[in-house]
């Protein structure tokens, strides 16, 4: 370690004053200063002379010059220290910001309502679309009994009601002998209680024998009340009962509603 | 004088009060030091503020155990007059004024002779030597390099150290008697 005198007197402290020192050197001289007063004593008085060859008297700095300095580092702290924000563009920008992003949702859930609408729509039209192709086929099934009950194959056979069981009831047979087709429009009956079906007998008189030929299943659902039934025997008379679902052998006589003879 | 550590503390704390007393204590030094080396009142304004803007936003890059307040504050002083030097503004209001050393500023224009001795320099440069006014120039006033000063000096390092501590020593006397 070199004296400290040494030091005070070599000059090296003057350079250090005025940031004439490499790094390194500067570094040396930092050592020393925290741990010699006397160093740092030295320090001061150079220092003190070189800021007192400017300390003229008769003249002062503008005061300008301090005010644009606190006009200037104002900005700079209220930028670091974001401790009001009174700036009414950024307020401006962050509610145009919101208001725009509150745009966007009303604008996404109108979207998405509509497209909900236009579903529905679709639906709609698919639902009537089914009712108006029902109804065509409605209608032509309509037309086509109409031609087939019209046309001269088929013969008519009134069935008046049972005066014991039903006496307002009343059906219907259009009978083709060739193709051995029936038609049967029940729209005379009362509807089936529930658990209960229509069954159609073709009966043989002479000795007495029926013969089921079909259920007039779904009765409610059958608009026309016209039912088509196939492969029919060579029959004298129709009969009509009212059976459990599913039907049953032999004709429950209790419950025939409607009897019709097949004039020969 | 005994550098202010507490008022240097503070004011890296944030407090605008410590700021102005510090600039109190070291604006008209730094103008000096401005002033020299620009040598026109309006550009060395301009530049001492912004010098002290700098010293507010950066406050935290100095450090009191690491060098003298002073010695830092003085090389933001010089080399924010430097690079006025290079703008344009500048070299419009000194076309004509060619020297660029403080002994020349100080024997050569009348006018800047006035204003150096409204700032106090004038005085002490009258009393000093010229080798040491030269020295001053280049290592306080310029922010030269002991490496930079003996070269422009042509003089051995060991030769620059004992000159500055001599010619520095001839100040502290004058400016203790004066001040």
């Amino acid at each position: 370690m070199k004296n400290i005198d040494e030091i005070i007197a070599s000059g090296t402290l003057e350079l250090y004053v005025t940031g004439a020192l490499s790094q390194r050197e500067a570094m040396e001289v930092e050592d020393v200063l925290n741990d010699y007063p006397e160093v740092k004593n030295e320090v001061e008085k150079i220092e003190t002379a070189l800021i007192n060859l400017a300390h003229g008297e008769e003249y002062t700095i503008p005061a300008k010059v301090w005010e644009g300095v606190l006009n200037s580092i104002k900005g700079v702290r209220k930028l670091n220290s974001h401790k009001k924000s009174n700036h009414w563009s950024t307020i401006a920008g962050w509610a145009a910001a919101i208001v725009f992003l509150m745009g966007i949702f009303w604008m996404m859930n109108e979207t998405n309502s509509l497209e909900n609408k236009v579903l529905v729509t679709t639906t709609e039209n698919a639902v009537l679309k089914g009712k108006l192709t029902s109804a065509e086929e409605a209608l032509t099934t309509s037309q086509d009994l109409l031609d087939i009950i019209r046309s001269k194959e088929y013969r008519e056979i009134s069935l008046p009601g049972n005066q014991a069981v039903s006496p307002e009831s009343y059906a219907k047979v259009y009978y083709n002998d060739n193709e051995k087709i029936a038609y049967i429009d029940a729209r005379g009956l009362p509807a089936p209680p529930a658990g209960k079906v229509y069954q159609v007998w073709s009966l043989i008189m002479d000795p007495l024998t029926p013969r089921s030929i079909g259920l007039l299943d779904h009765y409610e659902a059958t608009t026309t009340k016209v039912f088509k039934l196939e492969n029919i025997p060579d029959p004298e008379a129709f009969g009509i009962t009212l059976e459990p679902e599913g039907g049953s052998e032999s004709p429950t006589l209790a419950q025939l509603y409607t009897l019709g003879m097949v004039s020969p | 004088m005994n550098q202010p550590d507490s008022l240097i503390l503070e004011m890296q704390q944030g407090s605008e009060k410590a700021f102005s007393k510090l600039y109190e204590m070291y604006s008209k030094a730094i103008y000096s030091v401005i002033f020299v080396i620009l040598r026109d009142e309006e550009l060395t304004e301009e530049v001492l503020q912004d010098v002290f803007v700098k010293v507010w936003t950066n406050s935290g890059s100095y450090s009191v155990e690491k060098g003298r307040f002073y010695t830092w504050l003085l090389n933001i002083a010089r080399n924010s007059a430097i690079d006025k030097t290079r703008s344009k503004s500048f070299k419009n209001t000194n076309k004509n004024l060619s020297t660029d050393n403080f002994v020349h500023i100080i024997g050569g224009h009348n006018d800047l002779n006035q204003r150096t001795d409204t700032i106090g320099i004038q005085k002490f440069v009258d009393k000093l030597k010229p080798l040491c006014i030269k020295l001053l120039d280049l290592l306080y006033f310029k922010g030269y390099t002991q490496n930079e000063t003996a070269e422009a000096l042509e003089t051995p390092l060991g030769t620059i150290k004992t000159r500055a501590r001599n010619c520095i020593n001839e100040l502290r006397k004058m400016t203790l008697q004066e001040v």
